[in-house]
C-alpha cells in the first residue's frame, strides 16, 4: 500500500523526467506513450493504495509515511511525507485514473503537433504535481505542489507559445494564481508561528486554542488560496481565458483535478475551518455567487469551450457552498462525479474540435449529430449529468449539496434557492450548446470538413501524409476509448452513494473527521433529499425544456436579453474592473519609476560613473605631452622638491 | 691633506649638476641632451668619490665605478637610439619626437 502511494506519486515524475531528458532522441509517439503509462501506473499505485487501505479498520485509515526529513530547526521541522487517507484515496485515483484517460486521449489529439514531447512532458508534470498537492500529509508539500501545479498550468495554457492571446492568458492565470499563493503562504506563516507545525495533525490540534482572529485569518488566506486555484469570485477571470490551452488540457488541468484543488483545500483543512465559521459561511457565499454569475454568462458564450468552462466555474461555485456549509463529503462527490462528466464534455467537444480542424465557435456548426453520432451521444450523457438528471451521477451529487444547504438553517436556504436558480441556468446553457451544436441540419462549415474526411477516409491506404489527422469516423480509438469510459463512469459514478438509501462515499470519507465520528457537519433528513433532489430536477428539465424551445429549432445561437447583454457579454466587466483597479496602476507606477528612477537614478549613475572615468582620464591623460623635455622638467622638480623636504625634515 | 677643502670639490660637483641639467631641459638635440646626462652622472661621481675622501670610507668610490658602469650602458642604448632615428632620416629634435605620448 506504502509502496502504491509512493509509486503513484513518482510514476508521472520519472515520466516526465524521461521525456525531458531524452529529447529528441525518442519519437513524439513514443513520448506519448511514456507519459500516458506513467499515468496509468500512477493510477495502478493508487488502486493498490485503495485495496490497502480497504483492509484496514474504519479507525485506522490514516497512514503516513516519510521519506525523509526534509527541513529540522529546534522549533519546527518538516518531513517529505504522504498522507495515505480516504480524502487523498479519492483525489489521486480521480486525477490519475481521468488524469490518464485524458492523456490517453491526447494522443490522438495532438498527434502531429511538432512539440507533442514538450506537451507529454508538461502533462506528466502537472499529474505529478496534482498528486503531490493531495498526498502531501502537512501544509508545505501540499504548497509545493499547489505552486508546481501552478507552473504546469502556465505552461500547458501557454503551450502554442507563438499566439500572443495564449501567452497572456498563461500569463492571467499565474498571476492570479500567485495571489492566492501569497495569501496562502501568509496563513502558513500564521499557523507555523502560533502552531509551531505545518504537520496537519498537530496545526489542527494547536489551532483549537488559538483566538478567533487569527483562526480567522488563517482561514481567510487558505480561502484566498482556494478562490484562486478554483477560480470562484472575485479571482475568476483566468479560466475562460485558460481555454487557450489545448483541449485536453482544458480538460485535465482546467475542469477535473486543478481546479478543484480549492475544495480539496477547504475538505481537508476542515477543523480550521469549522473554528472559522465567518469565513466558512463567506466560502459558502462566493460559492453561490459564482455559480449564479458563471451560469448567466454562460448564456452567451459562443466558444464551446468557454461555455464548458463557465459551466466548471459554476459547479465548483456549488461544491464550494458544500464545503462552506460543512457538506464535505457531499462536495467531494460532486467533485468526483463532476471530473467524470466535465472531463467528458471536454473531451467530446474536442473530437467536435478535431473533426472541424480547430474551429470553436458554435455559430458555425450545426448538424453535428448526423457527422459524429456517437459524439453526440457522448455530450448527451455529459450534459445530462451536469443537469442532474436522474439516474446519472451529476443528480445524486449535486442534490446532496442542494439538500445540505437545505439543511443549514437560514442562510443555507437562502444559498439553496440560488442553487435552484442555478440549476434552471444549468440545464439552459449546456442544452442550449447540446442543440447549437449537434441539432439542425449541418452547417457549412461542417458539410465542408465532412467531406474532407470522407475523401481522406477514401484514400487511406494509398498514400497517408505524416501528421495529418485521418479522419477514422469520429476519430482515431485513443481518442474514442478515453471518451466512451467516461461517458460509463458519467451514468454509473454517482450510484456509489444515494442520498437517503445508502452512503458508501460518505462512510469512507467519515475516517477523515477530526475530532468526531462523521465527516459532514449537515445532515439533511429524507425529506429535505427529496425535496431538494425534486426541485433541482424539475427545474433542469424546465431549463432544458426553454432551451428546446429557443434554440432546438436553432433560429438564433445566442440569446438577445434587452439591456441585458452588454454585461453578460462583458462577463459582468470583472476583466474591465481588474485591468482599471490592477493593471493600469501598475503601468502607471512602472512606467513613472522607470522615467524618474531607473533612468536618471540607476542608469544615470552607471553612465555617470563612465562618463566620469571617461573625463578624468582625459584630464590625466594631458599630462601625457610625449615631450621629452616636460617630462625631464618634471623629474628635475619632483627631485628638487624632495631635497628641499629632506633637508628641512633632517 | 693638500689641496683645496673638499666642500669646494662638492661645489663644484653642484656646478656641474646644474650644468647638465640645464643641457638637458634645455637643449633640442638628443645627443647633446645624452652629453648632459654624461655631465650630470659625471658630477654625481664626483660627489660621490669627495664624500667618500671626507669620511674616509671608500664604498663611496665602489659606488662611484658602479656608476660609471651603468652611465656607460645607457649610453651604448642611447647612441643606438640616436642611430636608428637618424638611420630612418627623422629630425634630431627632442621636441618633434612625440609619437609614443599616452
Amino acid at each position: 500500500m506504502i509502496a502504491g502511494a509512493w509509486i503513484c506519486l513518482l510514476a508521472p515524475l520519472a515520466g516526465a523526467l524521461t521525456i525531458t531528458l531524452l529529447g529528441t532522441t525518442i519519437s513524439r509517439n513514443t513520448a506519448a506513450w511514456i507519459s500516458t503509462t506513467s499515468v496509468f501506473a500512477a493510477f495502478g499505485g493508487s488502486v493498490a493504495a485503495f485495496i490497502g487501505l480497504l483492509g484496514r479498520e474504519h479507525e485506522e485509515r490514516q497512514v503516513v509515511t516519510s521519506a525523509w526529513t526534509w527541513l529540522a530547526t529546534p522549533n519546527f521541522k518538516v518531513d517529505l511525507s504522504l498522507l495515505i487517507d480516504p480524502l487523498s484515496l479519492t483525489m489521486m485515483l480521480i486525477v490519475s485514473g481521468v488524469g490518464g484517460l485524458i492523456v490517453l486521449y491526447s494522443i490522438g489529439y495532438m498527434d502531429g503537433d511538432p512539440e507533442e514531447r514538450r506537451y507529454f512532458a508538461y502533462m506528466s508534470l502537472f499529474v505529478f504535481s496534482m498528486l503531490m498537492l493531495v498526498q502531501a500529509a502537512n501544509f508545505l508539500l501540499l504548497l509545493v505542489g499547489w505552486g508546481l501545479v501552478g507552473l504546469a498550468s502556465y505552461l500547458l495554457i501557454g503551450f502554442w507559445h507563438e499566439r500572443p492571446e495564449a501567452v497572456a492568458a498563461a500569463k492571467k492565470a499565474f498571476v492570479m494564481n500567485a495571489f492566492g499563493d501569497a495569501t496562502m503562504a501568509l496563513a502558513f506563516f500564521v499557523l507555523m508561528w502560533q502552531t509551531g507545525s505545518l504537520n496537519f495533525e498537530i496545526s489542527f490540534e494547536g489551532a483549537q486554542t488559538l483566538s478567533q482572529t487569527t483562526v480567522n485569518l488563517v482561514a481567510l488566506g487558505l480561502l484566498g488560496g482556494a478562490v484562486a486555484k478554483s477560480a470562484q469570485l472575485p479571482l475568476h477571470t483566468w479560466l475562460p481565458d485558460a481555454m487557450e490551452g489545448p483541449t485536453p488540457v482544458s480538460a485535465l488541468i482546467h475542469a477535473a483535478t486543478m481546479v478543484t484543488a480549492g475544495v480539496y483545500l477547504i475538505v481537508r483543512a476542515h477543523p480550521i475551518f469549522e473554528l472559522a465559521p465567518s469565513i466558512s459561511n463567506l466560502a459558502a457565499g462566493l460559492g453561490a455567487i459564482t455559480l449564479l454569475l458563471a451560469g448567466l454568462v454562460a448564456l452567451v458564450q459562443t466558444d464551446i469551450k468557454r461555455v464548458i468552462a463557465y459551466s466548471t466555474m459554476s459547479q465548483i461555485g456549488y461544491m464550494f457552498v458544500g464545503a462552506g456549509l460543512g457538506a464535505y463529503s457531499s462536495a467531494m462527490f460532486h467533485l468526483m462525479t463532476h471530473a467524470f462528466f466535465k472531463a467528458l464534455l471536454f473531451l467530446g467537444a474536442g473530437l467536435v474540435i478535431h473533426h472541424l480542424a480547430g474551429e470553436q465557435d458554435i455559430r458555425r456548426m450545426g448538424g453535428m449529430k448526423t457527422v459524429m453520432p456517437k459524439t453526440y451521444i457522448a455530450f448527451l450523457i455529459g450534459s445530462l449529468a451536469l443537469v442532474g438528471i436522474p439516474p446519472l451521477s451529476g443528480f445524486f451529487s449535486k442534490d446532496a449539496i442542494l439538500a445540505s444547504a437545505l439543511a443549514s438553517g437560514g442562510y443555507g436556504q437562502f444559498l439553496f434557492i440560488l442553487g435552484l436558480i442555478g440549476t434552471l441556468l444549468t440545464g439552459l446553457y449546456t442544452f442550449r450548446l447540446l442543440f447549437v451544436v449537434f441539432l439542425g441540419e449541418p452547417s457549412p462549415l461542417v458539410r465542408e470538413h465532412t467531406q474532407a474526411a470522407q475523401a481522406h477516409a477514401g484514400e487511406e491506404d494509398a498514400s497517408r501524409p505524416h501528421g495529418e489527422p485521418v479522419h477514422h469516423g469520429e476519430g482515431p480509438s485513443t481518442m474514442t476509448w478515453p471518451v466512451g469510459v467516461l461517458a460509463v463512469l458519467a451514468v454509473a459514478g454517482g450510484w456509489i452513494q444515494i442520498a437517503g438509501l445508502w452512503h458508501p462515499f460518505g462512510h469512507w470519507l467519515d475516517s477523515i473527521a477530526f475530532g468526531r465520528d462523521h465527516i459532514d457537519l449537515v445532515e439533511p433528513t429524507v425529506t429535505q433529499d427529496y425535496v431538494a433532489s425534486a426541485l433541482a430536477v424539475a427545474l433542469g428539465l424546465v431549463g432544458i425544456y426553454v432551451a428546446w424551445v429557443f434554440y432546438g429549432a436553432r433560429k438564433r445561437s445566442v440569446p438577445r436579453f434587452e439591456g441585458f447583454q452588454e454585461i453578460l457579454e462583458h462577463k459582468f466587466y470583472f476583466d474591465e474592473l481588474y485591468d482599471l483597479i490592477f493593471y493600469k496602476p501598475a503601468v502607471l507606477l512602472t512606467r513613472g519609476l522607470r522615467r524618474g528612477v531607473e533612468e536618471p537614478v540607476i542608469g544615470g549613475s552607471i553612465s555617470g560613473v563612465t562618463a566620469g572615468a571617461r573625463e578624468t582620464a582625459g584630464a590625466v591623460g594631458g599630462v601625457q605631452t610625449g615631450y621629452l623635455r616636460s617630462y625631464a622638467l618634471v623629474i628635475a622638480l619632483g627631485v628638487a622638491v624632495l631635497v628641499v623636504v629632506f633637508v628641512s625634515v633632517q | 691633506m693638500q689641496g683645496p677643502d673638499v666642500s669646494w670639490y662638492l661645489i663644484v660637483a653642484a656646478l656641474l649638476f646644474s650644468i647638465g641639467t640645464a643641457g638637458v631641459l634645455l637643449r633640442r638635440s638628443p645627443l647633446i641632451v645624452l652629453l648632459s646626462l654624461e655631465i650630470m652622472l659625471n658630477a654625481a661621481n664626483l660627489a660621490l668619490i669627495s664624500f667618500a675622501r671626507m669620511h674616509g670610507d671608500h664604498t663611496g668610490q665602489v659606488f662611484a665605478l658602479a656608476v660609471m658602469a651603468v652611465a656607460a650602458s645607457e649610453v651604448v642604448v642611447g647612441l643606438g637610439l640616436i642611430v636608428a632615428i637618424a638611420r630612418r632620416r627623422l629630425d634630431l629634435d627632442v621636441d618633434r619626437l612625440r609619437v609614443l605620448r599616452g
